[in-house]
């Protein structure tokens, strides 16, 4: 077969996404280059980098974290454990996204059924939003291995590393692609490539922590043993390499055999009346967010489950070895408080992604054009908002609630002894004030600027980004202090002020409520 | 029913979007137990306007009624009073079809249960199916379904049958007579000029933002001169001359007269009488058709329809025209 109107079909699908792809991109090489520098410039002597190797090899819980790597005791292995935990899902997720916009989300919206009444064969578009996702993470990779080389760490192994993550993110690119295939619509690509993602993360933290061949299963192990900084198994590239061209070249066949608007994953009938709850505005709301609820609560609890279940090897490593500690940012004297405070951070991070996610989500409601439709009944604008907004908030107090009480259950079941649950529940509500505050600037922007929407995703980044690596980056306290999180105080570890609490949840409750006024004033549709 | 006021006024209706001016003046009168027939080009400001009168965005300028109401401020109250179909149908894709009626249903205060039922089956819906899996079609029923079951006052039908096959399109003509007769006003936005011919009492033709004329079709074709084509036996008497008749050739073909021209509405009586009187052997009797009509107020920078009568040359024929 001849790849007709490729060219053509790349032209289209760069013109189109050039602009997300270019943002990703430099998100991302900004993101990992100017990670790198900071630690380059924080661990300026062998001294400072042997402490550091000493402190992280002490225990299991940052091996399940960041994964073991080789050759730690070097720069590039301080950045390499530094960037494990992010390293492992911005990749992933960088080949998934960008794949899944250019195949089906162009076919679900019907663009793709124009473009292939032309001269271009059913692959095609298939093949070129790989082959532009594939330049993608090139780009990415090249100026990830120049700017860890422009900071010091040797050449070839800032090559390996490099290419190590490039890999990993050609295999989920290739998953993807193939999905993209076999699900009816790009939520179920994300879905499914995500969860494959957590399931590859539990493999390789087993693995890493058994010291077994389980690492040997995940696609983020195969860049883990590639071992950049220890042995430099270039050959263990081949097997990333190998499995994502096999998945690129069964979604290329798939696609050439399939039906256009197919998947091998279809739907049933369903139910001929509405129930009164779906027809209640709160009702709706509910069905409309439950599928993006249950997915963050899963993340949620699962890295809940995994932190609570090394409890007892955290304990172990901090109380041990100061220096381990010092790698957490924690002192080491209260090692159970301090698992909790790392826990819930992470926790509060995922409830904050839930929430501009699913504001988000009714700003897709206003484009699509259902937004219009509710409102042409009596249903006022402030009574839709306020139905979202319950739903919205009930599902970041179950995120946090829940993911708490499994944190706690599973230190419980690892420690062996029984875990103060308030102390817990308390810890991750403190955060609520924080995550609302974040969910309340998406409201503003929702109705007063919705086309800067994106703009709270922004937000989000810079949240995580300080909120993680602020403090082990030293970063100014201006900066850190930018970032709700800082405020509430990392309970149970620190005291939370109240005042800080009531602070916060005023600046959400204007946020939201100044969004409500805009979007009560505006027009709707706003395109 | 019986309200004194309109159910839609808009005078001078203005609305801008940064520079772009979707609306300039704009005049609308939806008077009650009426259809009326809202025509324009793409990008008119059809929606525009519809979603002035609803409430959902605002006028820059002008003034605008519902109901005798000012629907920005009591959108929410005058709603419960109509049902709505958008001009680009979007459903929640993992409801079934059923389930989103319901859904719709509810926003405007429930559904007549037996013209539910009725409705499902006259248009052929699959109710379990889900969204996702309709085509365009089956989704721009669930939405015409939802409006015409509402017991509603108006109905704001924004291009509702744009993805109808023409089955379903009889089906929904009948159904919009049928409330029509129970007493409902509807606007009826449409490219479909067959379908506002078929159904509308009255039509507002608008262009760039701007009414371009509003009447009864009686009334438009009034302004529009009906094209006659007539072989006599004889030379018809003084009909170059007579009152009304413009655009008169006459010749003599296979030893009949064959005569062409344009008349007025209220000279076609006189001028077939003359016809008449000529012993006529075949006539043909062209009225203005909506097309024309529509054709001549899109056209160009052509003026308001009442600035002039329209030429025999606009109103169709076009290869006899030329000859």
């Amino acid at each position: 077969m001849t790849a007709t109107g490729l060219r053509a079909m790349l032209g289209v699908q760069w013109r189109t996404h050039r602009r997300g792809t270019l943002v990703w991109v430099l998100a991302l090489i900004a993101l990992m280059v100017g990670t790198a520098g900071s630690i380059a410039g924080l661990y300026n002597t062998p001294e400072k980098i042997h402490t550091y190797a000493q402190a992280v090899t002490a225990g299991d819980a940052l091996v399940v974290i960041n994964g073991r790597v080789e050759g730690i005791d070097s720069l590039g292995g301080i950045i390499a454990d530094e960037f494990g935990f992010f390293a492992a899902f911005l990749l992933p997720l960088l080949g998934i996204s960008l794949v899944a916009l250019m195949t089906r989300s162009e076919e679900e919206a019907g663009r793709l059924e124009a473009v292939l009444a032309g001269r271009v064969a059913r692959y095609v578009p298939v093949l070129a939003g790989l082959t532009i996702a594939s330049a993608a993470i090139v780009v990415t990779t090249v100026a990830f291995a120049l700017g860890l080389t422009a900071f010091g760490v040797p050449a070839t192994r800032s090559i390996l590393y490099a290419a190590s993550l490039g890999t990993l993110a050609f295999v989920f690119a290739g998953f993807a692609a193939l999905l993209a295939q076999v699900t009816l619509h790009s939520r179920g690509v994300y879905t499914w490539g995500l969860l494959i993602l957590a399931g590859a993360y539990v493999l390789r933290g087993v693995g890493d922590v058994t010291k077994t061949w389980v690492t040997w299963l995940s696609p983020l192990g195969w860049a883990e043993k590639a071992a950049p900084f220890g042995d430099m198994r270039w050959w263990t590239l081949l097997i990333p390499l190998t499995v994502a061209c096999l998945f690129a070249a069964l979604a290329v066949l798939v696609a050439g055999r399939r039906d256009l608007g197919s998947a091998l994953v279809g739907g049933g009938a369903g139910p001929a009346r509405a129930t009164s709850w779906l027809r209640s505005p709160i009702g709706l709301a509910t069905a409309i967010h439950r599928a993006s609820i249950l997915a963050w609560l899963a993340g949620a609890v699962i890295l809940a489950g995994t932190m609570g279940s090394l409890a007892q090897q955290f304990i172990d490593a901090v109380l041990g070895n100061p220096a381990m500690a010092a790698a957490f940012g924690v002192s080491g004297a209260q090692p159970v408080d301090e698992m909790v405070a790392l826990t819930q951070l992470y926790i509060a991070i995922i409830a904050t992604g839930f929430a501009v996610q699913a504001v988000g989500s009714l700003r897709g409601e206003e484009t699509a054009g259902r937004l219009e439709m509710q409102l042409s009944g009596r249903l006022s604008r402030l009574r839709w908002l306020a139905a979202h907004g319950l739903v919205i908030v009930t599902g970041v107090v179950i995120i946090v609630l829940v993911s708490s009480v499994v944190l706690a259950a599973g230190m419980a079941w690892s420690m062996g002894t029984p875990v103060n649950l308030g102390l817990v529940l308390w810890a991750g509500a403190a955060y609520l004030p924080a995550e609302l505050l974040v969910g309340g600037l998406a409201l503003a922007l929702f109705g007063l600027r919705p086309r800067a929407f994106p703009a709270a995703w922004g937000a989000l980044a810079s949240v995580t980004f300080i909120a993680f690596l602020g403090p082990g980056l030293k970063l100014p306290a201006w900066l850190l202090d930018l970032a709700p999180t800082t405020h509430i105080g990392s309970p149970p570890l620190g005291t939370v002020e109240a005042g800080q609490l009531v602070v916060l949840g005023a600046i959400a409750a204007t946020l939201g409520v100044a969004g409500a006024v805009g979007f009560r004033r505006r027009g709707v549709p706003q395109s | 029913m019986t309200a004194p006021q309109p159910v839609i006024r808009a005078q001078g209706l203005t609305k801008t979007f940064g520079q772009v001016r979707a609306l300039d003046g704009l005049d609308l009168e939806v008077t009650p137990g009426e259809v009326h027939g809202f025509l324009g080009p793409n990008g008119a400001g059809k929606s525009t306007t519809i979603r002035i009168v609803l409430g959902l965005i605002r006028a820059s300028g002008g003034h605008v009624e519902l109901f005798g109401r000012d629907p920005w401020r009591q959108a929410a109250t005058l709603h419960e009073r109509l049902a709505y179909v958008a001009g680009d149908v979007a459903l929640w894709s993992g409801l079934t079809g059923g389930q989103c009626l319901d859904v719709l249903g509810a926003t405007q205060g429930g559904l007549d249960e037996a013209r539910r039922t009725a409705l499902i089956e006259r248009f052929e819906l699959d109710p379990t199916k889900r969204i996702r899996d309709y085509s365009k079609g089956n989704r721009q029923k669930v939405a015409l379904i939802a409006a015409l079951a509402a017991d509603a006052e108006l109905l704001v039908l924004d291009e509702p049958t744009s993805g109808l096959d023409p089955l379903m399109e009889q089906a929904f003509q009948e159904v919009v007579r049928e409330r029509r007769k129970d007493g409902c006003t509807v606007l009826l936005s449409s490219h479909i000029l067959g379908e506002v011919e078929a159904l509308a009492d009255r039509v507002t033709i608008i262009r760039r933002g701007r009414t371009v004329t509003s009447g009864t079709l009686a009334e438009l074709r009034r302004h529009t001169r009906t094209h006659v084509h007539a072989v006599t036996v004889d030379a018809p008497a003084g009909l170059a001359d007579a009152p009304g008749v413009a655009d008169y050739v006459s010749e003599r073909l296979d030893g009949h007269a064959d005569s062409r021209f344009t008349i007025d509405a209220a000279h076609l009586d006189d001028s077939v009488g003359r016809l008449h009187a000529a012993r006529i052997h075949t006539l043909t009797v062209t009225p203005p058709s909506l097309d024309a009509l529509f054709l001549r107020s899109y056209d160009g920078d052509a003026g308001p329809l009442d600035a002039g009568p329209l030429d025999a040359s606009e109103l169709g024929e076009p290869a006899e025209a030329a000859r």
